[in-house]
């Protein structure tokens, strides 16, 4: 392989965790990043367009339908889209792996009952979930991170399951085992470690797609609370407006696209480099 | 022979340009399908869209709003409690068989009876009773004196007896069969209902052949059908949306003040707003004219009272509200601890959040600590109707009662007996109750005038503003846009 | 085999049993259509009558146990809101899901099958990134979003396909895509690593090495080699596609499953949430049960559960 080539792969391979840093530096220090406050309103300056002046402050990426600043709106929305998603991954993710090796390495009527709730939450519509939490929850942001935990922990058990089964057969966990290991020493220092690669996969897949599930949330009216900045509030207002103020959605639109790839680029590196194709 | 091929061409331009003039279809944006068409079985906008098209009422609206005669030809108020109609003769329905009064009296008695459980209930229970006089005029019976009677008819449909009974519920719904300008032809599931001019029609039927009415939930996608021009006419899209359509020639956009009144419901029994001038404070915060002009600008009008000029009983000498947010601030300041108590602002997905955003803001620069709880209309509906203690703080809401009376809008929100009401006083309640049950007008203007100055003294509630209906429509369509939000296929036209 | 399949289905059952018990419970807790059937000016009393004639008035345990003899005699019930019977409304949309489903299938197929394709032959070399790209730039975007893109370009501005709504073929380009886009790096992922998987292998080799040329090793060998995982993956993004078309039905006006439930949801129709989710049961769990089955064949490493 050429020098030019090995430049270009390393920079394919490095800008995904690199945007990714940004956007976490954006999230973390949106409160001296952001030139206004993102839910300032000005009714008399709506939906202008980018690097629109108003007594002396500056619009850079324009404003919104009620006359918010676009730019910091979506320095603060970085915060929330990041945050809900790596929550949501770490929750549904801490469930379902435990649910899913438990059931793989205990067998019996655990694994029974385990696997079919597992099969009884893949069944439920998620929309359906959503409602309900929400109905008996109250809206918020705390709840869109616990539905859509709740909706996804089956992805990771059924991983989990499937990866425990393979590996609880192999002679170093029978070994383990009759030297007169507890279960929950055997799940934890010689299964997990074996298992841990494609769940990262999962995880980091399951990452970019609960940022696409946070804007479908918002999209149907169930996301986080107005007047809170989200990408993917911004974008579900903001595609009402295309024809008219295309800046309110094509940079929340933009931002969102681009973190959703690079999580799938490190995903797909990633299960490319453990060697799990899928 | 180009000569020949030119002129078949000419022919066939000529053909297709032409054919649209004398067939022309309409096809209709709704956000959701018709629920029901049987008339008396649902009562929601999607429905009634399509199935007022279908049958004729009792008694109409003209495009002023005054009520008009449709079935009824005339009516003479008997007695307190007795009114006589005389029913139009020469109406058929769809199928040819002649509307009698037998099926005026009918149609009164299947949506009185409880047993049949119409979600109309409420809104025609007061009549008692329903006979034929002379053979051709039907006297209605009512339990006590009842103003707002001559506004309900306006949608009371006439269904035909024999038909509905030989089918029965079921099947009526599926293929109703009325009177009106426009006869049932297909509907599909979840798609659309498509309806044929009935050139047999007693009256005007309208210039078009066919009416499709579509079911397309998002709002962007029918903004977008009608810029494609695959829809004519389009519904509940907002101000907003409205700026796409006025750079192009091809569609227009249609508006007209209605009889929904939007305003902030404050829950007296808790803190912060069960203290008056806290109350105060936050009707000096909001910028009422901000948000009807410069947020909403399509024709909205600022309101201070819980009636708009569509209805009867509006009080022309009700000032507007003060907005001055400098002694609202005065005020929060006197009570700071009690004005930071946190408040929820109770709304749904259906209205528009830039004004539950807008207010929000507005009462919290003043020192008030709002959030915003926006839930499904099933949850809201729970929250803004339960006790007080369980109540929201603040909700929004804009109230129609499609009866362009006063009772129909000052009785549930303010009497105390109603569970949309969080005001309980007496003084209020008897003023209700007296303008409820009075034929006389002067004694239900004076009521209503009473009322509405109590509630803009103490703010027992804030209204906001007289909401404006929209519509998206292609250029050449003519159809004015009434009060009442209906959309009578009818009464509409083509330019050229 | 057969001890295995009886018992699993066993459980399969029980598992619907679970899912549609559950629904009925929860949705019950999350509120009541009667609000939304009345008018605003309902009152008090007319509301409880509403609650009465659809007999919601009744304790739940009652509700349950009449809706499960109900469903014992296949009756499934009517709908609150519609005033029909639950079975027509759930029905007539199952067709136009089906549709949707299937057209989002094939142009996931279409597409993914040869992108993963050129990815496992062109593998480390540039080509094979900058289609992964491109493949994985298409599961980036939000549904609503790239939906009203292609409706305002292919419908409003260009005006080649209609943009929105149901009845032709051509109705059903846009939506096909909108959800199709999602599976589509699904497979183009899985058919670049089962035809890796193939190019490692003898045959392939030797044949390579008698000088065969790639296009015709494609064609005779490695797609039909490929098939069974693509095939076996199918059936579970099958049963995705038919619960996850909810927005994409929304955005174009596509009157399938998915927009029916979120509506019935909003209006608290409970008979037809429950009959959608109850179909919606039996096929996730009995796809779920093929997938473990056809997983044990596989890999025959993987005991099964029920079989000692």
């Amino acid at each position: 392989m050429t020098g030019r080539g090995a430049t270009f792969k390393s920079t394919l391979t490095w800008w995904p965790a690199g945007l990714l840093l940004v956007l976490v530096i954006c999230a973390v220090f949106a409160y001296w990043l952001a030139p206004f406050d993102p839910d300032r309103q000005n009714l008399l300056g709506r939906l202008k367009p980018p690097g629109f002046e108003a007594r002396g402050k500056v619009f850079l990426l324009g404003s919104d339908e009620l006359g918010r600043d676009v730019l910091s709106r979506l320095i603060y929305g970085a915060r929330v889209s990041l945050l809900v998603a790596a929550l949501s991954v770490l929750l549904s993710g801490f469930v379902g792996v435990t649910v899913g090796m438990a059931a793989g390495y205990l067998r019996g009527w655990i694994e029974t009952i385990l696997m079919r709730l597992v099969d009884i939450f893949l069944s439920i519509p998620a929309i359906l979930l959503a409602i309900i939490t929400v109905a008996v929850l109250g809206p918020g942001f705390i709840n869109v991170v616990l539905v859509l935990a709740l909706t996804r922990w089956p992805r990771y058990a059924r991983v989990a399951y499937g990866q425990t089964l393979a590996i609880a057969g192999r002679p170093f966990v029978t070994l383990a085992r009759s030297m007169g290991a507890s279960p929950l020493r055997v799940l934890a220092l010689h299964i997990l470690p074996n298992i841990v690669g494609p769940l990262l996969v999962v995880a980091t897949l399951e990452f970019g797609l609960m940022v696409l599930f946070e804007a479908g949330l918002s999209f149907l009216g169930l996301g986080v609370q107005p007047p809170t900045a989200s990408w993917g509030s911004m974008l579900s207002t903001g595609r009402n407006y295309i024809a008219t103020a295309w800046w309110i959605a094509m940079f929340p639109g933009f931002a969102l696209f681009l973190l959703v790839l690079s999580a799938n680029l490190i995903g797909d590196r990633f299960g490319d480099r453990i060697g799990d194709g899928r | 022979m180009t000569h020949i091929l030119k002129r078949l061409l000419t022919a066939v331009a000529v053909v297709a340009l032409a054919s649209p003039a004398f067939a022309r279809d309409i096809t209709v944006d709704l956000a959701g399908e018709p629920s029901s068409l049987d008339p008396h079985l649902q009562w929601n906008p999607d429905s009634y869209y399509v199935y007022r098209n279908i049958f004729d009422n009792l008694v109409t609206r003209d495009n002023d709003g005054k009520i008009a005669p449709q079935i009824a030809t005339s009516w003479n108020q008997i007695s307190d409690t007795q009114l006589e109609l005389t029913i139009r003769e020469g109406v058929t329905f769809h199928d040819g068989s002649p509307l009698t009064p037998e099926d005026v009296v009918y149609s009164v008695k299947r949506i009185t009876n409880p047993d049949f459980g119409s979600p109309q209930l409420g809104q025609f229970n007061q009549i008692t009773d329903a006979k034929i006089v002379d053979g051709s005029k039907v006297m209605l019976t009512t339990a006590g004196p009842y103003p707002a009677l001559m506004a309900q008819l306006v949608k009371l449909s006439i269904v035909p007896k024999k038909i509905v009974e030989k089918l029965g519920k079921d099947a009526f719904n599926a293929a109703p069969v009325g009177s009106g300008p426009y006869a049932f032809n297909k509907w599909s599931r979840g798609v659309s209902v498509t309806l044929n001019r009935n050139d047999a029609y007693w009256g005007a039927a309208g210039p078009f052949e066919n009416a499709i009415f579509r079911a397309v939930p998002d709002a962007a996608t029918r903004v977008a059908d009608l810029l494609a021009g695959t829809a004519d006419l389009v519904v509940s899209i907002d101000s907003d949306a409205g700026i796409q359509l006025k750079g192009n020639a091809k569609v227009k956009l249609l508006s007209a003040p209605t009889e929904r009144v939007g305003y902030v419901g404050l829950n007296l029994d808790k803190p912060p707003f069960n203290d008056p001038d806290l109350r105060k404070a936050a009707s000096l915060a909001i910028d009422r004219l901000g948000i009807t002009e410069g947020l909403l600008q399509a024709g909205e009008v600022p309101m201070a009272q819980m009636a708009s000029p569509a209805h009867f009983g509006y009080s022309p000498d009700i000032p507007a509200f003060e907005y001055d947010p400098a002694k609202a601030k005065e005020l929060t300041a006197a009570k700071s601890e009690l004005a930071s108590t946190p408040a929820t602002l109770a709304t749904a997905p259906v209205f528009d959040q830039r004004i539950v955003q807008a207010v929000q803001q507005m009462l919290n620069d003043v020192g008030f600590n709002v959030s915003i709880s926006m839930t499904d209309m099933p949850t809201y509906l729970n929250i803004v109707r339960s006790e007080p203690a369980e109540n929201s703080e603040l909700s929004f809401g804009r109230w129609s009662c499609a009866c362009q009376d006063a009772d129909g809008i000052t009785y549930p929100t303010l009497h105390s007996k109603s569970r949309w009401s969080r005001v309980n006083v007496p003084e209020i309640d008897a003023l209700l109750e007296k303008a409820r049950v009075s034929l006389d007008v002067k004694t239900r203007q004076n009521a209503y005038t009473k009322v509405h100055q109590m509630v803009r003294e103490n703010h027992y509630l804030l209204p906001m503003y007289q909401a404006a209906v929209l519509y998206g429509s292609s250029s050449d369509l003519e159809f004015m846009p009434t009060a009442n939000e209906s959309m009578f296929l009818n009464r509409m036209s083509i330019s050229e | 085999m057969l001890r295995f399949l009886l018992n699993r289905g066993g459980q399969a059952l029980i598992a619907a049993f679970g899912v549609v018990t559950l629904v009925f419970f929860i949705q019950r807790l999350s509120g009541d259509p009667t609000a939304l059937l009345l008018p605003e000016t309902a009152t008090q009393a007319d509301i409880d009558a509403m609650r009465v004639t659809l007999g919601l008035d009744r304790p739940l345990i009652v509700q349950y146990w009449a809706f499960l003899s109900d469903l014992l005699r296949f009756d499934l019930g009517r709908s609150f809101v519609q005033n029909a019977d639950v079975w027509d409304i759930v029905s007539s949309r199952i067709p136009k899901t089906l549709q949707l489903a299937f057209g989002a299938l094939v142009v996931a197929l279409l597409i993914g099958l040869p992108m993963g394709l050129i990815m496992a032959i062109t593998r480390g070399k540039h080509v094979s990134k900058f289609i992964m790209w491109i493949v994985l730039a298409c599961q980036s975007m939000p549904t609503f979003w790239s939906g009203i893109m292609m409706i305002l370009v292919f419908g409003v501005w260009l005006r080649w396909l209609p943009s929105s709504g149901t009845g032709t073929f051509a109705h059903l380009i846009m939506p096909s895509i909108a959800l199709g886009l999602l599976s589509l790096a699904t497979y183009a992922r899985i058919t670049r690593a089962a035809v890796l998987d193939e190019l490692g292998k003898d045959y392939v080799r030797s044949a390579r090495a008698r000088g065969v040329r790639t296009g015709r090793l494609v064609r005779h060998h490695l797609l039909r080699n490929s098939m069974i995982p693509i095939i076996s993956i199918t059936a579970l993004e099958l049963s995705q596609l038919l619960a996850g078309a909810v927005i994409v039905e929304t955005v174009f006006a596509w009157p399938g499953l998915g927009l029916l439930t979120v509506q019935s949801i909003a209006a608290r129709d409970f008979v037809v949430v429950q009959t959608i989710v109850l179909m919606g049961a039996f096929v996730t769990i009995f796809a779920n049960l093929a997938a473990d089955i056809l997983y044990s064949v596989v890999d025959p490493r993987v005991r099964l559960a029920g079989q000692s």
